[in-house]
């Protein structure tokens, strides 16, 4: 257990005008006990993060610490980290058995039966014991993955790095084992750093994400912090599936336009003008809005000729708006394609005044392709981001949301 | 060693964070974390961030690489390149007879001697020779072979055993063959000529200046056609199935199949395969000394057999020497490009 | 290759082309196998026997002997237990060192590695004329049995030199057979082993080398049939006669029983017996090395 910290670390490779910065000034604070999930896209920097802490890259600038004990200096063998990688690694020609005793056997003095002890029970926790005598061919993938956990948990390690480990298993394994691991960490509470692409994995397991792009940490917090706060706009259309919505706007006044779409931000109880002073004003800014945010009731508030004229009978008079959703805020739009996923729909809208949304809600409500609909986006879930720098101008507010269930 | 915000942060938490609305500053959000800063810790020795230039050379690896390939490498050094530039040394001398070479006085005679010695020459033109036709028809024949094993056929293990039989045998043992089958009044191929009712078309092979190159060229393509055919025949193996498909779907006939579609693909496979083939052409000396002694003959003598006569059978260390630089140059002359072209390609 | 058969001209249902292809390939059995089908049934003709038939055909009865394989072996039993003696270690050795080789230039990350590779490489080609005449200077300048008083090395110094030799003209090539080998181990696992606390050395010897023994079948297998072979360093190296390898008696014995060539086929063939054995049993390494090669 320990507590690992990386202050300012960077990562060059090559020299001179050649060079690539893969990793630029990353700091981040992982307390004992820790989970910790790097996520972002590919090229992101975090694989060559994790190779840093765990010295199998040099650190070009910066420190990586164990316990306050810097580790730049050291070989991978001296870190006591133990590393899980994506394709497992497992040494083919030994059995699962001693592929595990081999950390204990080459970095520590235990002896034999002490050494046995361990990988006994650690294949107890893990569910591997018939597996103990086989070799790593003879072994399904799911079967690998655990021996290569085994394998970094009988090390008793001071901190588990994890590569990837489960994007080579099919998807219901992997679900089930995302299970299995946060659990296994909460029972070890060792400090972990695991990396993903997958957003899904990295809010699900984290106590805290660090979300990169390009080599820059966008934004360190709980997974729920990075959802609901986004630090910028890459953090806010990366997290969360299906993604936010976001509108390119040019700032008219207290309006947010879009070509005929207008969006007037709330003066009373937004603080509109702290976020248009805070917004430059001759980039822009860009309204973002989650899918499970936006409001669809059925009618366009206009006349139902179109209903009607179709001859269709299951035409319903216009529902009205919930209640947070202002006037203001009403938008019409025809429904395009919708896609029902069994626990809620995914519909994708094509409003009259051109954005397109896509929003989300629950299964059991039918909506049909073409229908018109009123869009509602009220102004206490809107996020609000700088057209240039993408920092987050304004995000939702919590406390007035309340976990509708209707609309979640 | 406090972070500014939350200690153990853990899911849940969020709705206890402050609510940041509005203005943050363009810094990296750290809600929930925090950013360490050096200042902040005085107990923790910050020292220098950089790698030093001792803990560089330790972790790239080098020193501890070195027990395994210096040995080795060493024993390369020494015996190759070391031989070749000692041999180099030698051949400037005059050194000849018994006694031991003179270092002090270097000149190039050794090499005029060569430019102007009719028999350096005939063995240098028919070291070429030897070069090209052998390295063609071992080529074109491993080829055609390989082409043959690659359809398919029942018992292709056995078969190509068989054909890569000759690679596993000595020189010496071949040459013996050879000597034999190549005997004007009892040997093989006559008989075989004769028995086709060829008897005009026979020779005496290893007699006649006439045809000596040649009867060593098809000798020694025998041997060696089937390295040719192991290198083809994996490389036709790499040729994707859908491609033979194609090409007669579009009409093409087999040997047009073969000629504009499959042999082309096979460069990589000819270039290696040629460049050991005159490589080995040029140090071939067992095959030859075996048949013939020191003295081919004018139409046979090639530098391999020269150098050792020179050098050898006359004791003209120096001038012997010469004759292998001229080898090493020719080899030097094949090899430098392939390498720099493999190494170009990424293919070391 | 196509497998259509639909368009394949036949002949009351049999397919000509297949037919064809058979008997090209029957053909090239015969041409590589003649030589040596001819030379082992001369190798069992009494000169009678063998002036009166044809080279391919079988002894007739009457005229089949071993006596030709027994002056065969009476000659060269020497030549096979000297190579035997000098081969067997320099086959080891230079496997051995090949593969050392190619992992501190393969699994071991460092810079410049690529260009020490190439100079291994190059060695693979160099022309051994290039440096015979270093070679002998070398040695009588070496002079093992004057420096070491040990009756064993003053019996065998020819061998041991040509031993020695073998060993260094074969690391080149060991070491890019083992090189494309160790290239396909995955990075990852080595990685691993590292985390584990595995130094360099643990790591070969745990690793790396358990996991050679394909490669390793392959170098001994090419290796052994090169040096046992060789002619060339033979000759120049080894004067003394009791020294002699079996490639160097058998060019006496063809050189002492011109034209009686039942003697010489029978005494290529003991020469020959110990890679031709080699070679039927493991066929399949030796193609492999040999393939290694390009």
């Amino acid at each position: 257990m320990a507590r690992l910290q990386l202050d300012s670390v960077q990562k060059r490779f090559g020299e001179g005008d050649d060079s690539v910065l893969a990793v630029n000034d990353l700091s981040v604070d992982i307390a004992d006990g820790e989970f910790l999930v790097l996520v972002g896209p590919s090229g992101c920097g975090k694989s060559t993060t994790l190779r840093m802490v765990a010295g199998l890259e040099t650190i070009t600038d910066g420190e990586v610490r164990l316990n306050g004990e810097v580790m730049n200096e050291r070989g991978p063998a001296e870190r006591d980290i133990a590393m899980v990688f994506q394709s497992y690694a497992l040494y083919p020609h030994m059995t699962v058995r001693n592929n595990m005793r081999f950390g204990l056997e080459e970095s520590t003095d235990l002896d034999d039966e002490t050494i046995d002890d361990r990988v006994e029970s650690t294949a107890e926790l893990l569910e591997i014991t018939d597996l103990l005598a086989r070799k790593p061919g003879a072994l399904s993938g799911g079967q690998q993955q655990r021996v290569a956990l085994g394998r970094a948990i009988v090390r008793e390690p001071k901190a588990f790095l994890m590569d990837e480990p489960l994007s080579n298993l099919d998807a219901k394994l992997r679900s089930q084992m995302r299970t299995e691991l946060q659990q296994l960490q909460a029972d070890l509470e060792t400090t972990t750093v695991y990396v993903t692409h997958d957003q899904t994995e990295a809010m699900t397991m984290a106590d805290r994400v660090a979300i990169l792009d390009g080599g820059e940490l966008q934004q360190v917090a709980t997974p729920l912090e990075a959802y609901h706060r986004p630090a910028n706009r890459f953090v806010a259309g990366f997290i969360g599936e299906p993604s936010m919505n976001f509108v390119d706007c040019s700032v008219a006044g207290e309006t947010l336009v879009a070509d005929d779409f207008a969006y007037p931000l709330d003066a009373a109880s937004d603080s509109a003008s702290d976020v248009i002073g805070s917004l430059d004003e001759t980039a822009g800014a860009t309204l973002g809005i989650r899918p499970e945010d936006v409001a669809v009731v059925e009618g366009d508030g206009g006349d139902d000729d179109s209903a009607a004229a179709a001859g269709d009978r299951l035409a319903v008079a216009d529902e009205p708006l919930p209640d947070d959703v202002d006037a203001s805020h009403a938008f019409a739009a025809t429904v395009g394609v919708v896609e029902p996923m069994g626990d809620e729909n995914v519909v994708h809208l094509a409003l009259d005044d051109g954005p397109e949304l896509v929003a989300t809600m629950d299964g059991l409500r039918r909506v049909r392709e073409g229908r018109r609909v009123t869009v509602g986006l009220p102004s206490n879930a809107i996020h609000v981001f700088d057209a240039e720098s993408g920092e987050a101008v304004r995000n939702r507010s919590l406390e007035t949301a309340a976990l509708d269930a209707a609309r979640v | 060693m406090s972070s500014p915000s939350s200690a153990a942060p853990h899911r849940g938490d969020s709705d206890d964070a402050p609510d940041e609305q509005g203005g943050s500053e363009p810094a990296t959000r750290t809600d929930g974390g925090a950013v360490v800063d050096g200042a902040d810790e005085p107990a923790v020795a910050t020292g220098q961030t950089k790698p030093s230039w001792l803990a560089r050379v330790q972790q790239s690896s080098f020193l501890e690489s070195l027990p395994f390939w210096g040995p080795p490498g060493l024993l390369v050094l020494l015996f190759v390149y070391g031989a070749i530039a000692w041999n180099f040394v030698i051949s400037l001398t005059g050194w000849e007879g018994l006694g031991a070479p003179d270092y002090s006085s270097l000149s190039a005679e050794m090499y005029a001697r060569l430019l102007s010695d009719p028999s350096f020459y005939a063995a240098f033109r028919n070291t070429l020779v030897l070069l090209v036709a052998f390295t063609a028809l071992s080529l074109v024949v491993g080829l055609l072979v390989a082409i043959l094993l690659d359809q398919q056929i029942r018992f292709e293990n056995t078969v190509r055993t068989i054909y890569l039989l000759p690679m596993s045998l000595s020189f010496v043992v071949t040459a013996i063959f050879w000597s034999w089958m190549y005997n004007p009044r009892i040997g093989l191929v006559n008989e075989v000529l004769r028995s086709l009712g060829l008897g005009g078309l026979t020779q005496a092979w290893l007699s006649d200046p006439q045809f000596k190159l040649g009867a060593i060229v098809f000798a020694l393509m025998w041997q060696f056609s089937g390295y040719c055919m192991v290198v083809y025949l994996a490389g036709l193996r790499a040729i994707p199935d859908a491609q033979y498909e194609a090409a007669r779907i579009d009409g093409a006939s087999t040997i047009r199949l073969y000629w504009r579609v499959i042999v082309p693909q096979l460069r990589a496979s000819t270039m290696s395969a040629a460049v050991v083939l005159v490589v080995f052409a040029l140090k071939a000396f067992d095959f030859l000394f075996v048949l013939f002694g020191v003295n081919p003959g004018e139409s046979a003598d090639i530098l391999s057999v020269m150098m050792y006569r020179v050098a050898f059978d006359r004791i003209q260390w120096a001038y012997g020497s010469a004759v292998a630089m001229v080898l090493f140059a020719m080899a030097l002359g094949v090899i430098g490009p392939y390498l720099f072209v493999q190494y170009r390609r990424g293919e070391l | 290759m196509s497998t259509d058969a639909t368009s394949r001209p036949s002949i009351a249902g049999v397919d000509v082309s297949r037919v064809a292809l058979y008997a090209a390939l029957l053909g090239m059995v015969a041409f590589y196998l003649a030589p040596l089908e001819s030379g082992l049934a001369t190798a069992f003709k009494t000169p009678e026997g063998f002036r009166t038939t044809t080279p391919f055909a079988l002894p007739p009865v009457g005229e089949f002997t071993v006596d030709a394989w027994g002056t065969a072996f009476d000659r060269l039993g020497t030549g096979l237990t000297n190579s035997a003696l000098m081969a067997v270690p320099a086959t080891v050795l230079s496997a051995l060192f090949g593969s050392l080789a190619a992992y501190g230039l393969t699994n071991l990350e460092w810079r410049g590695q690529v260009g020490v590779l190439m100079l291994f490489v190059a060695g693979v080609f160099i022309p051994y004329q290039a440096v015979l005449v270093p070679l002998t200077q070398f040695w009588s300048f070496v002079d093992l049995a004057g420096r070491l008083p040990i009756s064993a090395v003053d019996r065998y110094e020819g061998l041991i030199n040509l031993s020695i030799t073998h060993v260094a003209y074969g690391v080149p090539i060991c070491t890019v057979l083992f090189r494309s080998y160790y290239a396909t181990i995955d990075d990852e696992m080595l990685e691993a082993a590292r985390l584990d606390g595995a130094s360099a050395a643990t790591i070969y010897r745990r690793i790396v080398l358990p996991l050679s023994v394909p490669i390793f079948a392959v170098t001994l297998i090419y290796q052994f049939t090169q040096i046992w072979n060789d002619l060339l360093f033979a000759i120049v190296l080894v004067s003394d006669p009791s020294n002699q390898v079996v490639t160097v008696a058998l060019n006496q014995l063809q050189g002492s029983f011109v034209q009686q060539y039942n003697l010489q086929m029978a005494g290529a063939f003991v020469a020959a017996l110990p890679t031709l054995v080699v070679y039927v049993l493991f066929g399949e390494q030796f193609a492999k090395g040999v393939a290694g090669e390009t």
